[in-house]
């Protein structure tokens, strides 16, 4: 046997027998696939989208079940002015609002043109996108399927949006850049430290002082905090100032909000922290413990495309709360009491995990 | 008879399959310098750990100064300073730091804190090193630093692991010196070695093999313990051996060269018995030309009281 295949074989065993390897090589990729399958699979959620119908007319009514039949979004409300139906977009209740004009049914009887008009949410570009395709593709089938009734006419899909004309990509990236720096970096950088302290073993002398878990589960959290918080005003002052990202709502209530993840980054990573007994495998899991919030925070899909169960799943993830509220602040200029509810999310979390990691970490050497 | 520093009862831990602690029995007065003895893997740390409250005891229990660790361990800590084996404070802090932050965790105020931290630099010759970080320091340096921490809260009881393990011999005297200063101040020590030479210096010993305590007293009761007595040798002009059997001395070696025989005898106690026997030989016209008690080191003891356990263990592999 050569060196080589002598250093392969010995090299593919201690990767077997050690269980945190083989877990990682193993079953990471299964159950990362199992809940991309479980998000991403058969059962796709809907948009919510508002209808105003302004025509009433039989055609009209017609168009609307072609719509529905499309499949990518659900009609949950049925506005009875064009301003209610923008208002509907604006508080963020559905992402699209449907008008269709008065005279609408009149205009497709006597073949001429009319227009449908679709008011889009640009706060969330990606949704708005495929309700737009959506719409258009659904206009086209209707199209074709109700010139063989009434003969030839044609419906321009037309596109306003709320929010400005037109948000930039750096807008739209700023809370998910935000959210990695927040969530990522802080939760694996506190996750070793306690760790680390078992393995250079100063944790052996440091517990032998008559102080609890409780003193060094916030100690870690307060000094992380006070150091990482640089960080988060850092990254937040370069997209403002520097990439010029616009920020609709105020300052302050996006810097608290990020304030808010961050501490939750760093309970959750203290967690970590407590029941971990190396290093590696306290960055292992920090590591996986982020790809759940990577699929299904909507990060890179909206929450509302997901199947249910993994929205349902979505709902214990911070990362999910913090890009709810930082977009709603940013792009659609939402105060502070506006996103109440996802920042109280976040403390509960956040207080769960501490409370949690105090009660795991215990003060001995085994 | 003083108050118990430290008590044991049945003190046992299992990791897995393996006993490293099984059934240890200690009762330590206050004062004394007390060592546990013993090869590395007899249990020694594991039993220091236990009771410091570091590990939990599989069964049995420990009390310190009659406070159950187990149960109020917060309050153990006040009364006990523990030097590890390892070094184990922080290397990216400097010695000053690191005796500050110690200091702060003891809960001591500032100014309290910066007079017992010059206090100790002074006493352990660290002033020159106070800025220095402490992993730049010499393994010397960094145990000064080490027992120098562990004694900021002056504790009743002091719990070294190993103090001297590849430290340079003035500073082991050194640490001994300090040791000794330390029980004249009333303070407890519990210190594991093994080197045997070490443990003479202590009041009393447990030797430890296997994870159970083979033998209990003070240096010279071990030997005692491990030969049975103490070992007497002569030189005398005639033949001893009635004498010797009347008193009861046990020859263990002799060795005849005309009229001169050597003897090596083993008896209960050799200051009892040197002079009478003296006495008596001479009475009985025997010429007494050397007599002299033979010591006998801690380690042909402990080799002695270990033997048949290291066998068995040997045998009950094989088995």
């Amino acid at each position: 046997m050569s060196a080589l295949t002598a250093l392969i074989i010995k090299d593919i065993k201690q990767l077997l027998r050690d269980p945190k390897s083989f877990f990682m090589v193993l079953m990471m990729p299964t159950m990362v696939m199992a809940m991309f399958v479980m998000g991403y699979g058969e059962t796709r959620g809907a948009v919510p989208i508002a209808v105003v119908n302004l025509d009433g007319g039989v055609v009209s009514w017609q168009l609307i079940e072609a719509l529905k039949n499309s499949g990518n979004f659900k009609i949950v409300r049925y506005a009875p002015t064009k301003e209610l139906g923008v208002e509907l977009v604006r508080r963020g209740e559905v992402y699209a609002a449907l008008i269709i004009p008065e005279g609408f049914s009149e205009c497709v009887l006597e073949g001429r043109s009319t227009q449908l008009v679709t008011v889009l949410d640009s706060a969330y570009a990606t949704v708005s996108e495929l309700v737009w395709e959506a719409v258009v593709v659904a206009v086209q089938g209707f199209l074709r399927m109700a010139a063989e009734r009434y003969g030839t006419f044609n419906i321009d899909v037309v596109k306003e949006t709320v929010y400005g004309p037109k948000v930039s990509s750096v807008d739209l990236f700023t809370s998910v850049v935000m959210g990695v720096l927040l969530h990522l970096v802080p939760m694996s950088l506190i996750a070793v430290s306690i760790s680390r302290e078992r393995e250079r073993r100063t944790f052996e002398q440091l517990i032998m002082t008559p102080i609890s878990s409780g003193h060094i589960v916030l100690g870690k959290l307060l000094a992380y905090s006070i150091v990482t918080v640089s960080d988060m005003l850092i990254t937040l002052g370069i997209a403002v100032a520097i990439l010029g990202v616009r920020v609709r709502g105020s300052l302050i209530d996006l810097t608290l909000v990020s304030l808010l993840l961050l501490i939750c980054s760093l309970s959750l990573g203290l967690l970590i922290s407590a029941v971990s007994r190396n290093q590696l495998q306290a960055y292992q899991t920090a590591i996986f413990l982020f790809i759940p919030s990577l699929l299904f925070s909507g990060f890179m899909t909206p929450v509302e495309l997901l199947s249910p169960a993994a929205r349902a799943f979505s709902k214990v993830l911070p990362l999910y709360y913090f890009l709810k509220a930082f977009k709603n602040i940013q792009l659609r200029g939402w105060g502070l009491g506006d996103v109440a509810w996802d920042c109280a999310a976040l403390v509960v979390e956040a207080v769960a995990f501490l409370v949690a990691a105090v009660k795991v970490l215990r003060l001995r050497v085994e | 008879m003083g108050e118990l520093a430290i008590e044991t009862v049945n003190l046992t831990k299992v990791f897995g399959s393996f006993k490293a602690v099984d059934g240890v029995n200690l009762r330590i007065e206050e004062g004394v310098i007390f060592g546990l003895l013993g090869p590395n893997g007899a249990g020694k740390t594991t039993t220091i750990r236990m009771i410091l409250g570091l590990l939990k005891p599989t069964s049995g229990y420990v009390r310190v100064f009659g406070i159950d660790v187990e149960k109020r361990r917060r309050e153990v800590l006040r009364l006990t300073g523990y030097m590890p084996q390892h070094f184990s404070l922080y290397e990216d802090l400097t010695v000053e730091e690191n005796m500050r932050l110690y200091a702060s965790l003891y809960g001591m105020g500032r100014a309290e804190a910066r007079r017992r931290v010059e206090e100790l630099l002074e006493e352990f010759m660290l002033t020159e090193y106070r800025d220095r970080l402490a992993g730049k320091l010499s393994g010397g340096t960094k145990q000064r630093l080490a027992l120098a921490v562990a004694l900021l809260h002056r504790p009743r009881l002091l719990i070294v692991d190993e103090p001297t393990a590849g430290v340079d011999p003035p500073l082991r005297r050194y640490f001994w010196e300090k040791f000794r200063e330390l029980k004249e101040e009333g303070v407890t020590i519990l210190v594991t070695t093994h080197y045997m030479d070490e443990a003479e210096h202590c009041d009393r010993l447990a030797l430890m093999s296997r994870g159970r305590v083979v033998a209990e007293g003070s240096p010279l009761e071990i030997k005692r313990m491990a030969f049975g007595g103490d070992f007497l040798e002569l030189e005398v002009e005639g033949d001893p051996a009635p004498v010797l059997e009347e008193v009861g001395a046990k020859v263990v070696d002799s060795e005849v060269t005309g009229d001169f025989v050597r003897v090596r005898l083993l008896v209960p106690d050799a200051a009892d018995y040197l002079a009478p026997l003296t006495r008596e030989l001479e009475r009985r016209g025997i010429r007494v030309i050397r007599a002299y008690p033979v010591s006998v080191s801690l380690e042909d003891a402990f080799i002695k009281l270990t033997a048949p356990i290291e066998a068995e263990a040997v045998a009950g592999c094989r088995r």
